[in-house]
């Protein structure tokens, strides 16, 4: 038996110290983990150096940073546990980060090719929708607008993988623990993770589109709008209409397509472009949504959503907006317009989940009994002819697909996505590492930019 | 002769639905083909997900029948197995009698639409 000591290792932010709150263990002592597999974790903070200050212009609106641990080789992890516990496991600035530190012993079979005495470091970062939603229980913790997780590796550039997408792509990037341990297990590379969640805005392609195209004076036309009718309404809007209405306002703010990052680094701050992968769902393209009366702009809540708005927040849907009903034409065309779009802004590579297109909890035996188009009202036909225009869009873009709908036939849909929408763990594992191959001859174009 | 209409077990996982939509009036004549119900299931009393996975069905006879009973009313849940409607073979077939069979229908997966109870909201 080999024994090693892990050493937190090196993490820097440039102009900045970090802090860190004592470690809290996902595995029990002398537990066996695959190497790249997070095991423990610590919240921290940065401080400009100098000041006990938190906050800085680079991470100002992530109040969430956390550091998880990963060994570089599989072994046992020893040592685990002999911590301060309590609030001093989750308060950021009990200690500050020294590479040196050593959490555990690794034990290894046999002697390590390489070093494996730094630990491997997966950084996590949160936006919280709301700087109330202070929670301390776990990884990533609480109600987030977005969040993000990269690989800590020296002198490497990660590419980043953006997911706009509903649940079918939520489980496989998030993962069990929500925290992209999965991913990054089965990534290896370095990589950057950043999952924008499908409330209150569901990413379809004309909001993806309004979030691209839209101005501050627009924006400030919508709140406005907004306000106006919460004003003066005939009845007190609740609880439920105001934190609806801020998140609903927080997220037509915002593009994420856009969006550019910070990240630490063994050596310091890197600042990286836009994402240079975007995942999305299919799934989450309706064949009716809602448009503004005035204002045009879309709205897609999905239904489950829609509970959580209070009366007066559902009455302004109902009354400010219209349904707008799309065939599957229009949804080539949205599709088409979002693709040429994030081209033009960013560059960066789309990659879609497709529709599950069978079920066999169906029995149909004549199809004279629906009315044309089939695809209006059969979800598998629609979902056959959506899974056909993104082929077609294929083959003039830059867009890969993630066949959802061959890997679960493979497998089976009926154990593995028995809704047509939710993957089991395998399925997942499946598609996690089909985009992983999807997102391959990005890593060599990905530059720090 | 009486036939019935049980709630089938169309997912596995599934233990009830929920009456989306009624498309026919007890007491009048159905042909092949036409539309029964629409029927939304449930799902996230059997998995835990991040948002409830609930799938819509149309019911569509495979046989003409007198439809005679409704046992269910729009938006009800209803459990699987549980006799939601009666028909029969002939307009005037005693109601008493006990159903001979279920009635031949085809389940087809569908889109949610504006008319079903679950969702007023695009």
């Amino acid at each position: 038996m080999i024994r090693r000591p892990l050493h937190l290792g090196a993490l820097s932010a440039d102009g900045f110290s970090i802090h860190r709150s004592g470690i809290r263990w996902l595995i029990q002592p002398g537990q066996f983990c695959r190497a790249n597999q997070i095991f423990g974790y610590c919240n921290i903070s940065l401080q400009p150096a100098g000041f006990r200050l938190t906050g800085d212009k680079s991470f100002a609106e992530e109040t969430d940073l956390q550091v998880a641990f990963a060994p570089r080789a599989a072994g046992r992890i020893n040592g685990a546990g002999a911590e301060l516990g309590g609030y001093l496991s989750i308060q950021r600035d009990v200690c500050a980060w020294d590479a040196d530190t050593v959490i555990a012993q690794l034990e290894l079979e046999a002697e390590p090719e390489s070093d494996v005495e730094g630990l491997r470091l997966l950084m996590l970062a949160g936006r919280r929708m709301t700087g109330l939603a202070d929670v301390h229980s776990g990884l990533l913790p609480g109600w987030h607008g977005r969040t993000r997780g990269w690989w800590c590796d020296e002198r490497t550039v990660p590419v980043s993988l953006l997911s706009l997408g509903i649940c079918d792509a939520t489980g496989v990037v998030l993962g069990e623990q929500c925290a992209f341990a999965e991913m990054f297990e089965a990534a290896g590379a370095p990589a950057q993770m950043i999952f924008v969640p499908d409330h209150p805005l569901a990413p379809a392609a004309p909001i993806l589109l309004d979030q691209l195209d839209r101005k501050p004076a627009q924006f400030q036309a919508i709140a406005d709008d907004m306000h106006r009718f919460l004003s003066d309404s005939a009845i007190t809007p609740t609880a439920d209409d105001w934190i609806f209405s801020g998140a609903m306002l927080t997220a037509l703010q915002q593009s994420p397509i856009e969006d550019a990052y910070s990240l630490f680094t063994p050596s310091g701050t890197v600042r990286t472009g836009p994402a240079d992968a975007i995942l999305l769902s299919l799934s989450s393209e309706p064949q009716s949504l809602l448009r503004h009366k005035s204002l045009g702009y879309h709205a897609h809540i999905m239904r489950h959503h829609q509970s959580a708005a209070g009366p007066v927040f559902r009455a302004f849907l109902e009354s400010a907006f219209e349904t707008v009903k799309r065939s599957i034409d229009d949804i080539r065309l949205d599709y088409e317009k979002l693709l040429d779009r994030m081209h033009a802004v960013t560059g960066a590579r789309a990659l879609v989940i497709n529709c599950m297109s069978t079920s066999g909890h169906e029995d149909i035996s004549n199809y004279s009994s629906f009315d044309p188009p089939m695809s209006r009202t059969l979800s598998s036909i629609a979902s056959k002819e959506l899974n056909l225009v993104l082929h077609d869009i294929a083959e003039r873009r830059d867009l890969s697909i993630i066949d959802v709908d061959a890997i679960a036939a493979d497998l089976g849909g009926a154990e593995h996505l028995p809704d047509g929408i939710h993957q089991s763990g395998l399925l997942q594992v499946a598609l996690r590492s089909e985009i992983l191959h999807a997102m391959e001859d990005l890593r060599s174009a990905a530059q720090i930019k | 002769m009486i036939y019935a209409f049980r709630l089938p077990l169309i997912n596995p996982h599934m233990s009830s639905a929920r009456i989306e939509c009624v498309y026919a009036e007890p007491g009048g004549a159905l042909k092949n083909g036409s539309k029964l119900f629409d029927l939304g299931v449930d799902l996230s009393s059997a998995f835990a997900q991040e948002c409830p996975p609930v799938s819509f069905f149309r019911v569509v006879l495979r046989e003409p029948v007198f439809f005679r009973r409704l046992n269910a009313d729009r938006g009800q849940l209803c459990q699987v197995g549980e006799q939601v409607a009666l028909f029969s073979d002939k307009a005037d077939a005693c109601l008493d009698d006990a159903p001979v069979r279920d009635i031949r229908f085809a389940v087809a997966g569908i889109i949610h639409h504006e008319g079903m109870w679950t969702g007023r909201i695009a």
